[in-house]
């Protein structure tokens, strides 16, 4: 199996024009760049794709060792690179996947031309001296939210979560049809992004890096932005007018615009 | 009509204010600006403290705020609407309602998000219900794994000479231990060991308790000295006798040391593979009969077959969990099973057997997986 066929690859966009690789965050698959790709299409190859577990990727080839820290996922994207032999890629990363990216290019420098970090936290949980916005507890409720939504639709929607197309009537009655994914592998996603540190990990990283701050962001705080701006070795840190964590979703124009001014600059 | 005689009507204020369930407005961002009277006795939040200051997300739970923006928020987004998803929205007091919500996005005449309608229902009895088929689901995958690790736990048997290792995997996504079970044990003669793989119908705590039955009969009739054939004979008779493990599908061997030579009957399982150094590995269909107990039991009936190993030759037992997978024939899986067994031949038994269910189980196909790897020098 191909790296490109795990993560369910797709691609537009000018195949000879610079890679710019989108990695969507936990909760959500390729679906979330729908108002971003477009903007950079004529003058990039997009390459877009799900991580083992979401959305159209093959679940079969979840490795609970291989996946059991956010590495697992990096060497993925590095994968994905080689495979498709991208060179000075700008690499889009939404929120665990921010940091999914700060991995994969500290391992490979040469591959990544420009990283852009919207929302990254490089650790959820509180530290002596460091604020991420959560405790434990926090997490394990993160779990069992978790839990009470998938209850309904587990065991029934197993098949259609996984592709099966054995019996389509069970299509039609997926109500949250985008972002599915597998309940135990995004379970083991969650755990792993959100006990995850990786704050050693931020100096390491040679690429010219941009870091995306929305306002009021529940997941990311601001004083978390600053701190990966802060230990990024080469870095810039724009604050976007946009509330939430999913900016590239509720404010495209404005994420679209601050991509722009810096692979402008 | 009511109590005076006059006609009721229902105002269309007074459905909004009291109905039975919660209404609520925002803003894209979250920021309420409208919450109905249901809303306010249910949180025992007043809509001064709410319109306008607060987000529909800062009154969930931590969890549930998290779940919110990575998932509630981007759907909503991306279909428009959200339906039922659970959520704990924190009360006034600090205790928490459980609720139900659905929301619509709704867009201004140019498609740019405008506002959100959430109703919200009151769902504590259903949660607390919920709360119990989960924690019953957990006990008994509990209960059931710990049945099956405790069944399967013991030694291996260890020989100059002699390489014996399991690999036993259950499924990634599968709530309930499987059927597959395994066992390897020393026969009276002290040469010869006795090497089963078997697969019970079904799943759960009675899936993992036939296991033990069968396991513990296995055993008792191997040490009778009844040979693999005739094992599965008797087997057949207990198993219809005392009305359990019909289906199941089990290879029973006998591998003696010192001449190497293994016999072994197969009752519809898949077949052992055989790696001989120097040659390219193949499945052993011989020794072939139907899986346990789906006939009229007749005594002989049961056929039996034999191997002469050579020096350094592996043989592999293994469950189906290993060469099925989902829009694929049996016949692709064994081919795949080949190449990989050639591929890693070299490697000692142990690895093989790790190597061959790392490459090949898939998990998704939710199914336990088992291979038992012998190897004689």
């Amino acid at each position: 199996m191909t790296a490109v066929q795990r993560n369910n690859v797709i691609e537009h966009g000018r195949p000879d024009a610079r890679p710019m690789l989108l990695a969507h965050g936990f909760g959500c698959d390729q679906n979330m760049w729908r108002f971003v790709w477009p903007e950079f299409a004529e003058d990039h190859r997009i390459v877009l794709f799900d991580h083992v577990g979401a959305g159209g990727s093959d679940a079969s080839a979840f490795d609970r060792d291989r996946y059991a820290t956010l590495q697992g996922y990096a060497d993925d994207v590095l994968e994905i690179c080689r495979e498709l032999d991208l060179t000075d890629v700008v690499f889009v990363g939404h929120s665990v996947s921010a940091i999914i990216g700060v991995l994969a290019a500290a391992a490979e420098p040469e591959r990544f031309g420009r990283l852009v970090l919207i929302g990254p936290s490089p650790r959820y949980i509180d530290d002596e001296d460091y604020a991420g916005g959560f405790t434990r507890e926090d997490i394990e409720g993160l779990l069992e939210s978790m839990d009470s939504n998938y209850l309904g639709w587990s065991h029934a929607m197993a098949p259609v979560i996984m592709g099966n197309e054995d019996r389509p009537e069970l299509g039609e009655e997926l109500t949250n049809s985008f972002c599915r994914a597998d309940p135990e592998i995004a379970r083991h996603f969650a755990r792993v992004t959100f006990t995850s540190d990786n704050r050693a990990d931020l100096p390491r990283v040679r690429t010219p890096s941009l870091v995306l701050q929305c306002a009021q962001d529940a997941i990311a705080p601001d004083a978390v932005g600053e701190y990966v701006d802060r230990q990024l070795p080469d870095s810039r840190l724009v604050r976007l007018a946009a509330t939430g964590h999913c900016p590239n979703l509720s404010a495209p124009e404005e994420t679209v615009a601050a991509i722009e001014a810096f692979l402008a600059a | 009509m009511t109590s005076d005689g006059e006609p009721f009507e229902d105002t269309a204020e007074d459905l909004f204010e009291d109905a039975p369930c919660g209404y609520l407005s925002t803003l894209p961002d979250g920021t309420i600006v409208r919450v109905n009277r249901t809303f306010e006795t249910w949180t025992g939040l007043r809509r001064e403290e709410l319109v306008g200051t607060r987000r529909f997300q800062d009154l969930l739970s931590p969890g549930g705020r998290i779940y919110h923006e990575t998932h509630y928020a981007p759907l909503l987004r991306m279909q428009g609407s959200v339906r039922e998803i659970a959520v704990e929205i924190v009360r006034a007091d600090g205790t928490r309602l459980s609720a139900l919500i659905n929301s619509v996005l709704h867009n201004d005449p140019q498609g740019h998000p405008q506002c959100v309608r959430t109703i919200v229902f009151d769902a504590t009895d259903r949660r607390r219900y919920e709360d119990e088929l989960l924690r019953a689901r957990r006990q008994e995958q509990e209960t059931a794994q710990q049945l099956s690790r405790s069944l399967l736990s013991g030694s291996l048997p260890t020989a100059p000479g002699l390489e014996v290792e399991v690999v036993y995997r259950p499924a990634v996504s599968g709530l309930e231990v499987g059927g597959d079970w395994y066992d390897a044990f020393w026969l009276d003669d002290g040469d010869t060991i006795g090497l089963v793989v078997g697969d019970v119908v079904g799943r759960g705590i009675a899936a993992a308790a036939t296991m033990g039955q069968l396991r513990s009969a296995v055993r008792a009739l191997a040490s009778t000295g009844l040979g693999p054939g005739h094992l599965l004979d008797a087997l057949d008779a207990y198993a219809a006798r005392h009305g359990v493990g019909t289906m199941t599908t089990l290879i029973c061997a006998e591998l003696a040391l010192g001449s190497r030579r293994l016999r072994y009957a197969c009752a519809g399982h898949p077949p052992p593979l055989v790696l001989s150094p120097g040659e390219d590995p193949f499945f052993a269909w011989d020794g072939r009969s139907t899986p346990l107990d789906v006939g009229p039991a007749s005594p002989g009936a049961r056929s039996e077959a034999a191997l002469a190993l050579a020096p350094g030759c592996t043989v592999l037992f293994y469950t189906d969990g290993l060469i099925e997978r989902r829009s694929e024939s049996l016949t692709e899986g064994m081919d795949r099973l080949l190449q990989a067994a050639a591929t890693h031949r070299d490697e000692t038994a142990a690895r093989l057997a790790a190597t061959l269910v790392r490459s090949l189980h898939d998990p998704a196909h939710v199914d336990d997986v088992c291979v038992l790897a012998a190897r004689v020098r």
